[in-house]
């Protein structure tokens, strides 16, 4: 999966600033397992993390603090370092990426989808405080009912994919857009479209049958 | 030999200060002499060198927690697991990768996102983020940092304008998101975006990447 569509500059800088919202850093991170590409710009993100904080005068630490590492440091065993299980994603198209498991568990197969509309369904995470986080399935060549609007939309194509005047988007593929970009995403013939969302506001469908469904669904 | 001490070329709340022309040298010089410490802390457990880290970065690591207003006895625990981190780790530290104020950076960040907010399984998903590259490093793929990028880098975050310098901050040092920002500074979201991109397309050529 080599992903065509990538993530904005300033939203890396959320990420490795650890400003994002919590919904965006978890498609941030979905898509970094993934993408190289945006790997080596949060590299050079961090890097300028690291180079600001070293250039910071320091606050005191108590001499306590200093004592207790030195005693931590004396009782630590060292032992060589372990790949974690998280670092291969398997490559079992029936796994969600990692960062979504505790979000919407492991599987698509057992996922609890709702119906939001024809052809239309979602899941909510919830346990996201700050921001909006969502899986949406589209069923093939439907327009797909986004909109946030007033707000920030991230969005990462998991499976299938769709068409709009900003390009083809296929899995793998992140729409980090502006406020101020209007686009009309057209699901691809044949399979379902999922897509996995984070909005800061909530999300706004269009259309007369999204706007009586919504108030229902507390999208 | 140990370079003179980077505090004295600080950012301040109020604007960059501004460097002797020698401190872009002194930049790489630095990265180098800690990765040299760190060197013999991977090869001989060295506690000294281990503790002059220490000293060195624990107090600039304390004031970036308190910048996140973590509180002052919670931020010294955070940095003092941020250290025991390093000291398991010494063996996988990676001075191509990685300089030492990254690294750090990098733990300080996790660990703050991991206890503040709260975000389940933080920690290992950004252990299995950083695997991918450490893997791919190995395979001869490309190293990441250089002394150098020190250099151009501080030169880069010293020539920034005001504006730009500004929203750089109110990101890494009060992790404040862009809808903050936006609000806070009365900028639609959109400026608040496109000026951090411009930012930071300016420190990235400072640091030698191409366009």
């Amino acid at each position: 999966m080599k992903p065509h569509h990538h993530l904005d500059t300033a939203t890396l800088i959320g990420y490795s600033a650890g400003a994002l919202p919590t919904a965006f850093a978890v498609v941030v991170s979905a898509h970094l397992s993934i993408c190289r590409t945006c790997r080596e710009q949060l590299r050079d993100a961090d890097l300028v993390g690291g180079q600001l904080m070293k250039q910071q005068e320091g606050a005191p630490l108590s001499a306590s603090t200093r004592d207790s590492l030195l005693a931590r440091l004396r009782a630590t065993e060292t032992a060589p370092a372990r790949m974690p299980t998280t670092a291969h994603p398997a490559h079992d198209p029936d796994l969600l990426p990692a960062a979504l498991h505790p979000y919407f568990g492991d599987r698509y197969s057992t996922l609890r989808w709702r119906m939001i509309g024809p052809g239309v369904h979602h899941i909510r995470a919830h346990d996201v405080a700050d921001s909006h986080l969502m899986l949406l399935r589209t069923a093939p060549g439907r327009s797909v009912p986004m909109h946030s609007h007033g707000g920030n939309e991230l969005t990462m194509i998991l499976q299938g994919s769709y068409d709009d005047s900003l390009g083809h988007f296929a899995p793998g593929d992140v729409a980090d857009l502006d406020v101020d970009v209007e686009h009309q995403p057209i699901t691809a013939p044949g399979v379902p479209c999922i897509c996995l969302a984070a909005t800061d506001a909530p999300l706004r469908f269009s259309g007369w049958l999204a706007r009586t469904l919504q108030p229902l669904f507390k999208l | 030999m140990m370079p003179p001490d980077p505090a004295t070329h600080k950012v301040t709340p109020l604007g960059v200060v501004r460097r002797v022309s020698t401190s872009a040298s002194q930049a790489a010089d630095d990265a180098r002499y800690w990765a040299e410490q760190m060197a013999c802390v991977a090869a001989r457990r060295d506690m000294d060198g281990f503790m002059r880290i220490y000293d060195h970065f624990g107090p600039r690591l304390q004031r970036y927690l308190l910048g996140l207003n973590v509180p002052a006895a919670q931020a010294e625990e955070l940095v003092q697991e941020a250290m025991l981190r390093l000291w398991r780790r010494a063996d996988l530290f990676d001075p191509a990768r990685a300089s030492l104020s990254t690294w750090l950076f990098r733990v300080a960040r996790n660990l703050y996102i991991d206890s503040m907010r709260g975000e389940p399984r933080w920690l290992p998903i950004q252990e299995g983020l950083d695997w991918l590259d450490h893997e791919h490093a190995e395979e001869g793929g490309s190293s990441a940092e250089s002394f150098t990028d020190h250099a151009g880098l501080s030169q880069a975050i010293d020539a920034l304008p005001a504006a730009q310098a500004r929203l750089i901050r109110m990101s890494y040092f009060e992790a404040k998101s862009h809808s903050e920002i936006a609000q806070e500074l009365g900028m639609p979201l959109g400026s608040v975006k496109s000026t951090l991109r411009r930012a930071f397309a300016k420190l990235q050529l400072g640091l030698g990447r191409t366009p």
